[in-house]
């Protein structure tokens, strides 16, 4: 059990390590740097090599490009993620400041969707077929299809302007607040893009559910506990706890992509997370930020993947048995 | 059952509490306004500063920073922090007499000393001073300075500079000597809210979120009308002008967008003021790249293109047809007779007489190198005007036998492809772009922009125009008196009316949206906009004591709703309509489904 633990951890870390590196690799793809960026646009062109390298050098990126990428990883290693270009601040702090919005939104959204497509799901497959399956079924699909930049448009004009009962824009409240103030205002500003985006990320969950309770409810132990003579709720007791199995994973895989979906939400509802940090920083061609960032979310995706793994053995008894049967 | 009752009275109970349960906005006193930006500018200081908040960017730096002059779109400014400049024979030479009295944020009394400091150190860190550091490196070129005594400094240029009043002198923002001296990164500066002479100072900072800022009660020309500004940072135009007609915002600094024109001015509570900034929307040639270094062949595709119908159809009427002359026809400069040529005939026959009358297989004319007229135009995916624009005029040029090929890029990508190696030519052909006010006002922005690449101005990376008439006019412009001045612009904008180096497209409109309840001293500061200083200074504001000068508080431009009683519940029945038409798409699908399952079940049956 433990060597199987250490040879995932070890896989894991392998994993990670190419990712690191990648996350290096891709944004210098991008054509242009921060200066292209930092200038007026008529000043494109007229820039000379110096100034360049000059203003680059307070951001450390005026240096070869294996020098720049041996600074990154010692800067891992020490937790020292460089300044940003675009604010002139270390980068840590930048991201520290957004990750507490970032979490609260998606992993609101994440425990929301998850619980709400379950339940859903689970009882769309336990009355498959009738109305009520059909009738969820094409009301999720339906949320689904709609894009989530629409969606929270059509939130933000219905509850905001329309009916008033949200504000329209940002994560704190405007007046100082504190205490239960303050809580109950940062809830009411989370509210509906919280809602947008939990709306967005059902579909799967439920798909999931459904398609995992059917596929348990054709099983033979089923058969064997309706004939034992099991009242119909312990049944299907019984078989959620199996279909929670793929729900589980795909939740937890879901947390790293739900990131990148946030950004239009954050947008529309100017909500400071790191999605629109990210999209910012491509924009603006930020590699210190986009660096620091995706090292998060990689660290916080690969880690989401870990604890599933070494989760699901003790989730379901039957992958407990001899790492052999695994290779 | 009953448990299920009870967690939906649960959750209904905690949503209105959600609902409910906010502080009511209360703002008696003291007087608060807030104002919806696009970007956040970091800690608001000339080197941090990133443009987010474009074009009101230079507007939000001189609410705390003052220039010596202002403002720029004056032929003659006002005295701000200096009372008077005199200058020298030639005008290399300025002797300022800075106001006496004014005092920095942070208490410390202002001098000679920080006029000296500013000039030196933009020049010291030219490579952080981003669109300031021309000023003082460029047209003129900044040699030294000498303070005379404490309120006296006197300014030396390398060559002479007869509009100094203008540029830098109603531009440059002054920094305090003693917060700066010791700054040598001042990229990095982020940390502590800017120190600056301006009406207004920064107390707060949230980062990519909002700035607090509160009145100078020392200010030198009286304290500003409001007490607090808070400006919110929303990116998304959606969200801004939906939080403008709920009342989070109080105004927005974006243009209102043609569609939502008409809606803001059926409004009870939602007013439209009229500010135009003077900006322009242009396409520009790649003037060195064969074959459209021929000026025939510009003019040609100029007088091709239909500008009315771009306003018409793209701004919805909402702005201005561009000029062949290109300046602004509000600007001090601009001839009275540059308008736009607008002849298809009079293009084919141009096409026909300069070389081009071949056609090609796909029906597009040939140059007489055999190359197709087929050019594409990079445009930033920003903004969708800009790219509707190009695309109506490809549709205008094609019965001229042109092809234009729209090319969307993102902002940092498109500057990219503008670029070329040393010594090379840059490969694209066309690109569009917009330029503020400071182009059109800017007494030297002719020559920066088109005179033949070289040491001075950005011609190289503008569009490459090569003209040595233009360029001697431009070089005797830089140095001549204001009235000579006149004659020479007239001359220069008569030349790039006959060349084309540039087509504007249009001068769009500057309408911008605001609630008067909350305040309604917004001035129509012409080239600024609304959002601008004097709108906060009693000497100027609407609502305050009469302005002292033509253009100031002048408010003629409102246009506040006629219809009071519809309040904004105009847009509201669409939105309804389009949520009950999805509902009804969704219910229709659910039917067909069932109706379905019932048929295969009746088949397996």
């Amino acid at each position: 059990m433990a060597r199987h633990a250490a040879r995932t951890v070890a896989q894991y870390a392998l994993v990670l390590f190419a990712a690191i590196t990648v996350n290096f690799l891709l944004p210098r793809l991008a054509p242009g740097d921060a200066v292209d960026y930092l200038l007026p646009p008529e000043q494109v062109g007229t820039i000379s090599a110096d100034q360049r390298a000059q203003l680059l050098g307070q951001f450390g990126l005026d240096k070869p490009a294996t020098t720049q990428f041996v600074d990154y990883l010692a800067g891992i290693a020490t937790g020292d993620l460089l300044v940003s270009v675009r604010y002139g601040r270390p980068v840590r702090e930048v991201l520290a400041e957004r990750v507490g919005w970032t979490a609260l939104l998606v992993g609101g959204s994440v425990v929301l969707s998850t619980v709400i497509g379950a339940w859903l799901g689970f009882r769309s497959a336990w009355s498959r077929g009738t109305v009520r399956d059909t009738g969820t079924l094409s009301g999720v699909m339906v949320l689904d299809s709609i894009p989530p930049f629409f969606l929270g448009i059509v939130l933000l004009v219905v509850f905001s302007v329309n009916l008033d009962w949200f504000p329209a824009f940002g994560a704190l409240p405007t007046v100082d607040a504190s205490g239960l103030a303050l809580v109950t205002e940062v809830l009411q500003r989370l509210t509906l893009p919280l809602v947008t985006l939990t709306a967005s990320s059902v579909g799967p969950m439920y798909l999931v559910a459904r398609s995992a309770l059917v596929g348990e409810l054709q099983e033979d132990y089923v058969l064997m506990a309706e004939a034992k003579g099991l009242r119909p709720s312990r049944v299907r007791h019984h078989a959620q706890r199996n279909a929670l199995l793929p729900v589980s994973t795909v939740s937890l895989i879901g947390l790293g992509t739900l990131v990148g979906g946030a950004t239009v939400v954050e947008t529309v509802f100017s909500y400071p997370g790191l999605g629109r940090l990210i999209y910012e920083s491509v924009l603006a061609r930020d590699y210190p930020v986009l660096q620091g960032a995706f090292l998060l979310l990689i660290v916080g995706v690969i880690l989401a993947n870990l604890v599933n793994d070494l989760l699901y053995p003790l989730l379901d008894p039957r992958v407990r048995r001899a790492p052999r049967a695994r290779s | 059952m009953a448990r299920r009752l009870a967690s939906a009275i649960g959750f209904v109970l905690v949503l209105s509490a959600l609902v409910l349960g906010a502080p009511s906005a209360e703002s008696q006193e003291p007087s608060r306004l807030r104002i919806a930006i696009k970007g956040y500018e970091n800690n608001i200081t000339p080197f941090t500063i990133t443009f987010g908040a474009l074009p009101a960017t230079n507007d939000v730096v001189h609410l705390v920073y003052d220039s010596l002059f202002w403002s720029q779109v004056r032929a003659e400014p006002e005295p701000w922090l200096a009372e008077s400049a005199e200058p020298n024979a030639d005008n290399t030479q300025w002797t300022v007499r800075l106001r006496e009295g004014v005092i920095w944020h942070d208490g410390t009394p202002f001098t000679a000393e920080d006029v000296k400091f500013s000039f030196e150190y933009y020049l010291l860190q030219e490579g952080a001073s981003g669109r300031y550091a021309h000023h003082v490196s460029d047209v003129p070129v900044f040699t030294s300075a000498e303070v005379v005594d404490p309120l006296t400094v006197r300014l030396v240029f390398g060559s002479p500079a007869p509009q100094f009043e203008i540029m830098p002198g109603a531009d440059l923002p002054i920094l305090p000597k003693h917060i700066w001296e010791t700054v040598t990164d001042p990229k990095t500066f982020t940390a502590q809210p800017p120190v600056g002479t301006g009406p207004y100072k920064v107390v707060e900072m949230v980062t990519d979120q909002r700035y607090g800022l509160e009145a100078n009660d020392d200010y030198f020309l009286g304290r500003p009308l409001v007490d607090e500004l808070e400006l919110v940072v929303i990116p998304d135009p959606s969200a801004a002008f939906a939080a403008l007609q709920t009342g989070d915002v109080d105004m927005v600094e974006r243009i209102v967008p043609p569609e939502l024109v008409d809606q803001f001015e059926g409004s009870a509570e939602v007013a439209i003021a009229e500010g135009t900034r003077l900006e322009s929307t242009q396409l520009y040639f790649n003037a060195r790249k064969a074959p459209l270094d021929d000026p025939d062949l510009r003019k040609a595709i100029s007088m091709g293109i239909d500008l009315d119908a771009l306003v018409e159809t793209v701004l919805l009427g909402n702005g201005r047809p561009g000029r062949d002359s290109f300046v602004h026809p509000d600007s001090p400069w601009a001839i009275p007779d540059g308008g736009h040529e607008f002849d298809p005939d009079g293009a084919r026959a141009l096409l026909d007489q300069a070389g081009y009358d071949q056609e090609g297989a796909d029906g597009l004319r040939l140059a007489p190198d055999g190359t197709s007229l087929e050019f594409s135009v990079l445009v930033s995916s920003f903004e969708p005007l800009d790219i509707r624009g190009v695309q109506l005029m490809a549709e205008q040029l094609s019965s001229i036998g042109v092809r234009l090929n729209v090319e969307p890029l993102e902002p940092v990508a498109l500057r990219q492809r503008r670029q070329a190696p040393p010594g090379e030519i840059p490969a694209y052909d066309l690109y569009v772009s917009g330029l503020e006010a400071h182009a059109h006002v800017d007494p030297d922005s002719l020559y920066y922009f088109f005179h033949s690449p070289g040491d001075k101005g950005f011609g190289a990376s503008i569009t490459g125009f090569t003209n040595a008439e233009f360029d001697a006019l431009a070089e005797a412009a830089a140095v001549a008196e204001a009235d000579e001045r006149l004659e020479l612009f007239a001359d220069m904008q008569q030349i790039l009316a006959d060349e084309a180096p540039v087509i504007v497209m249009w001068y769009p409109d500057g309408l911008y949206g605001y609630r008067p309840s909350a305040y309604d001293g917004w001035i129509t500061d012409p080239g600024q906009g609304i959002f601008t200083v004097r709108s906060f200074l009693a000497d100027y504001a609407a609502t305050g004591g009469e302005g002292d000068e033509a253009g100031a508080g002048d408010t003629e431009g409102q246009r506040a709703g006629a219809d009071a009683d519809e309040g904004d519940d105009a847009g509201s029945g669409s939105t309804f309509a389009l949520v009950i038409a999805a509902a009804a798409v969704a219910a229709v699908a659910a039917v067909i489904v069932v109706r379905r399952r019932r048929a295969l079940e009746d088949l397996e049956e």
